[in-house]
């Protein structure tokens, strides 16, 4: 271990200065923000012409079973509120118009509430036609509610950036009272520890995930004899294209490979993510993703996990997609500023990857972390 | 050893506890440090109220992990220890089922059918021609990259909790199993209503199990379907 050749106060101190020092992974929210508010806004307009049908008073599905239900179960919708059709439509608009500002970030500390509203009510009164993908937005929707999703490539970040610039060169506000100040440097701790709990959560939330979703497969004798995907493919109702999943099926070693994959890539995910072999993982599983996307017809699904996965990766990624798309644009032209991209964002002090989210709860592993790049942290 | 460590590891906590209630070894938010020799009381009691709220966070995030790891895990003698407690913070919430495909995924195909019947005036009762719900689901789902979750989802869902509520025979002994009952009812009429027309007051279900074949079992008899007739259901008059 070697535990103690570091003094305890330091490592404490460096505990600390992760929990409250800086939001981590902002750009990592910004991009769950964005990919679970258009994932929902999509899944809204799809079921545009079965709104009825689903969440509506005529539904199948009675106002009066789901209450019923609610009583039974503790949840709850905005939705059974009125039996009148015009609620049905008025809270319909008003969840697709709740998503649009999520996904573009606008006031995004009410938004995103709102937009767990949103989520909570319309899965709760649909709760029989929900599948794994609604079940993990509804999750991500309500951690997003404790972390700082706005920051980051948002009307909000818009916002203050116009302000900033405008206050540029104006008169600096006069110091306030040591309480004032106190009360404010209070809220942006606690703002920060806040939004790193979230972090933290969403990132074991999907560990659980594919942790659980990885052992139970290794108990089935289907996953063992490498024939489980050919029954998946079979599933008439997940077979949005017979003739692919015949073409894929025929193949029985591509697909006892496939399966076994699966199998081994869920089950290692939780222990990849220390190090550097999680990039090889995330790429094999939006693969993944991306076949039961297209073969099963489930892009919902699909689309939830793969931005459930976005959240492993490091503010240094996303801060170099610009840069590239920058540099991809400036092309043949001559470069002048080609570090000017990487100039104009916001200082991040030593950008970490999201897993060193990871470390409260781990303090006792600090001096055997695996991750090099944490010196910036201590 | 190890309690060495433990024991370096309190006396270290108690340290940062002391020294966040302090005051000078707290972080350095964006707004810099407050000067150390003026401390009134009132910043005493945000910094005390801070670091308090800090905690509290710390522990109902690890609180709240522990909870769902246990919620997810298979039962097991410390989930059936808490089982109150876990389902008390997890439900309804954070309820979820991660046995995606697992621990193995489904090797039948399930094709539900319905017939209605009517009541005549004179009593005389008319049966209709069993017609397909899961062809009209099929018939949605295929060569659409975004099926909806009404061809997907409804029926097969409300067909699983139906035998997840009732089991093998079909008396509805519990509320929720009345409940699903009724819910399968209704998407049997709503469905009828909305295909065929025609005026009934009964619906009927019959659900045939057809196991997938093996791999590469093209010559071996696939297995026989089962074939599951329901009893007849009271529904409220349609088409009248």
């Amino acid at each position: 271990m070697g535990s103690e050749q570091i003094p305890s106060t330091d490592r404490y101190g460096a505990l600390r200065e992760l929990l409250t020092g800086r939001p981590v992974s902002l750009y990592a929210a910004s991009v769950l923000r964005i990919g679970y508010g258009f994932l929902y806004l999509g899944f809204l307009l799809r079921e545009f012409p079965h709104r009825h049908e689903i969440w509506g008073p005529d539904s199948p599905w009675t106002p009066a079973l789901a209450r019923q239900l609610f009583a039974q179960t503790g949840w709850n919708s905005f939705l059974t509120l009125s039996d009148d059709r015009a609620w049905l439509e008025l809270c319909y608009a008003a969840a697709v118009v709740t998503s649009t500002l999520f996904l573009l970030g606008w006031r995004t500390r009410i938004t995103s509430v709102l937009f767990a509203l949103v989520v909570t009510s319309f899965h709760a009164r649909a709760i029989f036609m929900t599948d794994g993908g609604d079940n993990l937005i509804l999750l991500m929707s309500l951690y997003l509610v404790l972390t700082a999703c706005g920051r980051r490539w948002s009307l909000d970040a818009r916002r203050v950036r116009v302000k900033t610039a405008r206050a540029d060169g104006a008169p600096q506000e006069p110091v306030k009272g040591s309480l004032v100040q106190g009360v404010r440097d209070a809220r942006i701790t606690l703002t920060t520890v806040v939004h790193n709990c979230g972090m933290f959560l969403i990132a074991a939330q999907v560990c659980f995930l594919y942790g659980s979703a990885g052992l139970y497969k290794v108990q089935g004798a289907m996953w063992g004899s490498g024939t489980a995907l050919h029954y998946v493919l079979h599933l008439e109702l997940f077979r949005p294209w017979p003739a692919l999943s015949q073409f894929v099926d025929a193949h029985t070693t591509l697909i006892a490979v496939a399966g076994y994959m699966t199998v081994l890539l869920q089950v290692a995910f939780p222990f990849v993510l220390f190090g550097r072999l999680k990039y090889p993982v995330l790429v094999m599983l939006l693969g993944m993703h991306l076949g039961i996307a297209v073969l099963m017809g489930l892009p919902l699904f699909s689309g939830a996990m793969i931005i459930a996965d976005a959240v492993f990766l490091p503010d240094r990624f996303y801060l170099f997609l610009p840069h590239l798309y920058r540099r991809l644009a400036r092309r043949g032209r001559p470069t002048l500023q080609e570090t000017a991209g990487a100039a104009s964002v916001p200082a991040q002090a030593g950008p970490a990857p999201l897993c060193s989210s990871a470390r409260p709860a781990e303090g006792e592993n600090l001096a055997a972390d695996p991750v090099g790049d944490r010196s910036a942290a201590r | 050893m190890p309690t060495r460590i433990e024991s370096a590891d309190a006396e270290a906590e108690a340290e940062a506890i002391q020294h966040s209630l302090s005051g000078p070894a707290a972080p350095k938010g964006p707004g810099g440090d407050p000067t150390p020799e003026s401390r009134p009381t009132g910043v005493l009691v945000v910094r005390t109220g801070l670091w308090t709220t800090v905690i509290l966070c710390v522990a109902a995030t690890l609180v709240h992990v522990f909870l769902v790891f246990l919620h997810v895990a298979p039962a097991n003698t410390v989930s059936k220890r808490f089982t109150p407690q876990i389902n008390a913070w997890v439900f309804p919430f954070f309820e979820q089922n991660w046995r995606l495909f697992a621990p193995d995924p489904e090797s039948v195909n399930r094709q539900i059918l319905v017939r209605t019947a009517h009541t005549g005036p004179g009593g005389a009762i008319r049966v209709s021609g069993w017609s397909d719900l899961t062809a009209v689901d099929h018939a949605a789902v295929e060569h659409d990259p975004f099926p909806s979750h009404t061809a997907q989802n409804l029926l097969r869902r409300a067909w699983s909790s139906y035998v997840d509520s009732h089991g093998g025979d079909d008396k509805s002994r519990t509320e929720r199993a009345l409940m699903m009952q009724k819910y399968l009812a209704n998407i049997a009429a709503d469905r009828v209503a909305a295909h065929k027309g025609g005026s009934f007051d009964f619906v009927q279900l019959r659900v045939i199990t057809r196991p997938i074949p093996a791999s590469g079992s093209a010559g071996s008899p696939p297995k026989p379907a089962e074939n599951r007739l329901l009893p007849w259901w009271k529904v409220s008059s349609h088409g009248k």
